[in-house]
C-alpha cells in the first residue's frame, strides 16, 4: 500500500515541476500549461488524502502513531 | 522607451536602507542573546527597518511594473527569478525530509544494532531502536535511566487530518481564484482569494493549537529526534504557511487595485505556485511523519 502512496506523491511533485516550466515559459500557452498542471496536482492531492482515509478504515494502513510493543 | 534595452533602476536608496535594517537587526538579535538590555528593542527596530525597506522597494518594482516601464526581458528575468527560489525552497526541505529519512531508516536502527554494529546496544543497554524514538540514548530520563521518554504521540486522526483537510481546501480555492482570474470574473476572484486567506489562517492557528497539545504532552524540540525533526519540520512549514498567507493578502489588495488581467498576472501566478508548494510540503509531512 505504501507503493500506491509513494506513487502518487511522485505524481503530484511531477505535476508541481511542469507548473514550474509553463510558468517559466510565460505567454499564454505557458500560462495554460501552468494552470492545468496545478488542477492535477490539486485533485492528485485530495485524491490521496481521500485514499488515505479509505484505506485506513479498511484496514489496509494504520497510523505511524501507534505504540511499538 | 525602446523594448529592448534592460530596464536598470537609477538613484535607488532601498538597498543602503536595507543594509542597515539588516545591520541593526542582527546586532540587535545578538546582544540580545548575550542578555544584553537594549538587544531586544534593537532587534525590533531593525525588523522595522527591513519591513519597511521591503514594503517601499517591492512598492516601487509593482509601481514601475503597472507604470509599463517594464519589457519582456525584465518579464523573463522575474520568471527565472520566481524559479531559482522554487530551488532554493525545493532543496530546503528536502534537507529536512532527508534528515527524517536519514534518522529513520539508517541512524536510529544502527543504534539498535543493526548492519554491522552488532556491539552498540551493549554500549546502551536495553535500548530499543524504534519509530517513533520512545528512548534517547545518552540522556537521564525523568525515571532515571539513561533514556528520556515519556512524551505521547500526536493523534493522526485528530488536528493533523483536520488540517490537512483545511490546506487541501485552500489549494483548491486557490485553484478556482486562478480559473477565476483567467476567464475575467473578478467578484469569484476575490471571493477565492478570501476564502484561500481564511484557510491559511484557520490552518495555522490549529497548527498552534497542535503545538500547545504537543508540549502539554511532553513532545518538545529536546525530545530527542522525534522531536527535533517533528519540531523543525512542521515549524518551518508554519513559517511558510504565514509567509504565503501575507502574499496572498497583498495579491488580494493588487486585485482590488486592478494590477492583473486575465493575460498578464505573473505576481499571482508566483504566489500561487508557492501556495501549492506549501500545501504538497504539509502533505508530505502528514504521510511520513504521520503515516509512513
Amino acid at each position: 500500500m505504501n507503493f500506491v502512496v509513494i506513487a502518487i506523491i511522485i505524481l503530484i511533485f511531477f505535476s508541481l515541476g511542469s507548473a514550474v516550466i509553463g510558468m517559466l515559459r510565460g505567454g499564454k500557452e505557458g500560462s495554460n500549461k501552468m494552470f492545468k498542471a496545478l488542477r492535477a496536482r490539486i485533485s492528485l492531492s485530495v485524491f490521496l488524502f481521500l485514499f488515505l482515509m479509505f484505506a485506513s478504515f479498511m484496514g489496509w494502513i494504520e497510523p505511524n502513531n501507534i505504540l511499538p510493543t | 522607451m525602446s523594448n529592448e534595452k534592460y530596464y536598470v533602476p537609477h538613484g535607488t536608496y532601498w538597498p543602503i536602507i536595507g543594509s542597515i535594517g539588516i545591520s541593526t537587526l542582527f546586532v540587535g538579535l545578538a546582544n540580545q542573546m548575550h542578555d544584553v538590555s537594549w538587544g531586544w528593542p534593537v532587534m525590533v527596530l531593525g525588523f522595522a527597518i527591513v519591513a519597511f525597506m521591503l514594503f517601499g522597494w517591492l512598492g516601487t518594482v509593482v509601481n514601475e511594473s503597472i507604470g509599463g516601464i517594464y519589457n519582456k526581458q525584465v518579464d523573463r528575468s522575474f520568471r527565472w527569478g520566481m524559479s531559482w527560489f522554487i530551488f532554493s525552497e525545493v532543496m530546503f526541505f528536502a534537507a529536512f525530509f532527508g534528515a527524517l529519512l536519514y534518522a529513520r531508516t539508517l541512524s536510529v536502527p544502527w543504534l539498535g544494532g543493526s548492519d554491522n554494529n552488532v556491539f552498540t546496544p551493549e554500549l546502551w543497554e536495553g535500548f530499543k531502536a524504534t519509530w517513533p524514538l520512545l528512548s534517547t540514548p545518552g540522556e537521564v530520563g525523568q525515571n532515571g535511566t539513561m533514556f528520556s521518554t515519556n512524551f505521547k504521540l500526536v493523534d493522526t486522526w485528530g488536528l493533523p487530518a483536520l488540517n490537512t483537510a483545511l490546506l487541501l481546501s485552500s489549494g483548491v480555492t486557490i485553484t478556482y481564484a486562478h480559473h477565476a482570474l483567467r476567464s475575467g470574473h473578478r467578484n469569484a476572484l476575490v471571493a477565492w482569494m478570501i476564502a484561500t486567506i481564511a484557510l491559511g489562517v484557520l490552518f495555522l492557528g490549529f497548527q498552534i493549537t497542535e503545538y500547545g497539545h504537543a508540549y502539554h504532552d511532553g513532545l518538545k524540540l529536546t525530545s530527542g529526534i522525534y522531536g527535533s525533526t517533528f519540531y523543525l519540520l512542521t515549524g518551518f512549514h508554519g513559517f511558510h504557511v504565514t509567509v504565503g498567507v501575507i502574499m496572498l493578502t497583498v495579491i488580494l489588495y493588487r486585485i482590488q487595485k486592478g494590477h492583473f488581467n486575465s493575460e498578464n498576472h505573473f505576481a499571482f501566478e508566483g504566489v500561487a505556485w508557492y501556495w501549492h508548494f506549501v500545501d504538497v510540503v504539509w502533505l508530505g509531512l502528514f504521510i511520513f511523519v504521520y503515516w509512513l
